[in-house]
């Protein structure tokens, strides 16, 4: 038996054990998902069915999967991109908000302009001030080497609390009862892709956001020095690449995706900004990162997966007894899962690579 | 008067942050970062109250949370000790799982309620005589006894950590693990242990946010405090003493902006009243030219092989 998992290991590619992997510890936290699921009287097989119905119910809930999906891409692509880097952004939560606020501050002021430019203008905003905010992150570290974890972490209350300020007091609604904006014009919110259903052009933004961040990370040299300084900054350094810079470059484009996310909530989804809302996307976010490798591309499937569990997960939820944290215990120990996974498959490649040497030497 | 309130509250807020941190700070004296300290936290205020309203005992109370902290200090270790994950990645995926399952399971125990379960919190012990002292009195001893322990636990920690020889090997094993291993000692144990009780710690200093001040458990009752305890351990330059001066300041701003929300007394925005320990973390962090931190922080041991 051990002989053919190992002769099946030696026939697969890395990249087939990695899906190997990542698709087995799904499997186990949803598995484990499942026994708790046993705890409150819930069938777990027939809560999985339901979930599964649910969520591809009708094109509504199909296409609220990839408008769940379209801001998480971004957040995760915030932690993600940064970690080629082997930097760490904890940050994606607050450069959200930040990004938000930027985007529903322009929007709301966008009246008798061409639609195009009442879409652009809040899009930049966002772009500019959630690259700037994070961008800070990455001057601290470089300037002053600064533990970027520990500030990028500090800096999300910061702008919590900048958000609550700016809700209470000067963008409140003219209504005064709420702290949230006046919804922004008709005008400056983005056109549904498909009609009737939530979906937004903002998934496309999203994905174009992902296909850009691997350009950038594979295809160019400014990506090929970013992972280098991820791989060995010793050896980066004697390389001649200039860290600082990537430091702060690094910390930018991560707050742009973020700051992204913002905007298409605003624009896409909510149409205003609402004190505290989707308080769950950063934390998210790295959730998704980490079951997609920090992969961009398994940074969108991994969305997907999540945002699928989600809206099946909250339909089910609200018609039984079975509370909605049970969407967070499945996302929560699949990612677990998944991070042990990571022992597994390099216990599994050194094995294979010692098996290969070992042929190699009998040859 | 008013001065003495706020000092008194200060304290009584920085007793879990006081705590939290030092266990931090052994924990990352033998080279682990406890990154999951917001969900041992939030676990340790779930267990705490489970224990408190079962039994009726706040006692209990901070048993369940120590053999809670317990618990997740022993998956944490087995994850980045054992399998030498990375320490970031695992304690976020750790607190991403524990804000859900703390919720998830508490349903699983009180069912749906219509008002919230509640407990009685720790009293104030006023101790006499002493408590007259004038200044100090009314802010050092009329505290609960938790914040009385968590004071007399400082000098402990720091004896231990600097005077002993259970404290050599704890920052051994952060400054210098080959020497820890060539002396006979198991690097690995010694962090796994190390990382189990002060998770079981930490779980407990958490648990005071349910059983010495709140009386009930909520989703976000732990909302950033835990991180909040992991810096005091950076901005106290991995002391013991360092971190209860830290817990002390977040203590004074936390009781500050209590006391202009509730006097109405609006010098800035309170918004920013709230920013501030944050703020001052990250100038903390950035203003600080030398740091003490561990040679080995966050970096997996793999031993020699022969």
């Amino acid at each position: 038996m051990n002989n053919l998992v190992n002769m099946l290991f030696d026939k697969l590619g890395k990249g087939y054990i990695n899906i190997l992997t990542t698709l087995l510890s799904i499997f186990l936290g949803l598995f484990v998902s499942g026994l708790l699921m046993l705890l409150l009287g819930h069938d777990p097989i027939e809560s999985y069915m339901l979930i599964i119905e649910f969520a591809f119910l009708d094109s509504y809930n199909i296409a609220n999967i990839f408008t769940k999906a379209a801001p998480l891409i971004l957040t995760a692509l915030a932690f993600g991109f940064a970690f080629q880097a082997k930097l760490f952004n904890i940050g994606g939560q607050g450069q959200f908000y930040i990004g938000t606020m930027a985007a529903v501050f322009v929007a709301l002021f966008m009246e008798n302009v061409p639609m195009l430019l009442a879409l652009l203008l809040p899009l930049l905003a966002s772009i500019v001030a959630g690259g700037a905010w994070a961008s800070l992150i990455g001057y601290f570290k470089a300037r002053f080497n600064a533990n970027e974890f520990l500030i990028s972490m500090m800096s999300t209350y910061v702008a919590i609390a900048i958000m609550d300020y700016l809700l209470r007091v000067p963008l409140q609604e003219a209504k005064g009862e709420y702290p949230q904006t006046d919804v922004i014009p008709q005008v400056a919110q983005m056109p549904k892709l498909i009609a009737n259903t939530p979906l937004h052009y903002g998934f496309l933004i999203s994905l174009a956001a992902a296909l850009i961040a691997y350009i950038i990370l594979w295809h160019t040299r400014l990506g090929f020095h970013i992972r280098a300084v991820g791989q060995n900054r010793d050896a980066a350094r004697f390389a001649g690449i200039d860290q600082k810079k990537i430091f702060v470059i690094v910390f930018m484009i991560c707050g742009i995706f973020a700051g992204l996310a913002g905007f298409m909530q605003v624009t896409g989804v909510q149409y205003r900004a609402i004190q505290g809302f989707q308080p769950n996307i950063g934390a998210a976010g790295i959730g998704v990162a980490i079951l997609g490798h920090a992969n961009p591309f398994g940074i969108v499937i991994a969305s997907i997966l999540f945002s699928t569990i989600e809206v099946g997960g909250l339909m089910l939820t609200q018609t039984s007894t079975l509370p909605s944290s049970i969407i967070y215990v499945m996302q929560g120990l699949v990612v677990i899962f998944v991070v042990i996974s990571y022992f597994v498959r390099s216990k599994i490649l050194t094995a294979k690579q010692k098996r290969e040497l070992a042929r190699g030497e009998e040859a | 008067m008013t001065i003495l309130l706020i000092l008194s509250r200060a304290l009584h807020m920085s007793t879990p942050l006081i705590l939290g941190s030092i266990a931090e700070v052994y924990s990352e004296k033998t080279g682990v970062m406890n990154i999951a300290i917001e969900g041992v936290f939030l676990v340790g205020a779930w267990g705490g109250f489970i224990g408190a309203y079962t039994y009726e005992s706040i006692l209990v109370g901070f048993i369940f949370a120590f053999l809670c902290g317990i618990i997740i200090g022993l998956i944490y270790g087995l994850i980045t000790i054992k399998f030498k994950q990375h320490q970031i990645v695992t304690g976020v995926a750790l607190n991403f799982l524990l804000a859900g399952l703390t919720v998830y399971l508490f349903r699983v125990v009180f069912g749906i309620r219509t008002s919230p379960a509640r407990i009685s919190t720790l009293s104030r012990i006023i101790i006499p005589g002493l408590s007259r002292i004038p200044i100090i009195g009314p802010i050092l001893f009329t505290q609960n006894i938790m914040t009385y322990l968590v004071l007399l636990f400082v000098p402990l920690a720091y004896w231990v950590l600097f005077k002993t020889r259970v404290g050599l090997i704890i920052r051994s094993t952060g400054s210098n693990p080959e020497a820890v291993e060539a002396a006979g000692i198991s690097v690995e144990k010694v962090r796994y242990s190390t990382i189990i009780v002060t998770s079981g710690i930490t779980a407990v200093a958490g648990s005071f946010y349910v059983l010495g001040f709140l009386g009930m458990f909520t989703q976000d009752i732990i909302g950033g405090r835990g991180w909040i305890a992991f810096a005091i351990c950076f901005l106290g330059n991995w002391h013991p003493i360092g971190a209860l001066f830290g817990a002390l300041a977040f203590g004074l701003a936390d009781g500050l902006s209590v006391y202009f929300q509730t006097a109405g007394i609006q010098v800035i925005p309170n918004e920013f009243l709230i920013a501030i320990p944050y703020i001052f973390t990250i100038v903390a962090t950035i203003a600080r030219r030398r740091f003490n931190v561990p040679a080995y922080l966050g970096v997996p041991y793999v031993k020699e092989q022969n």
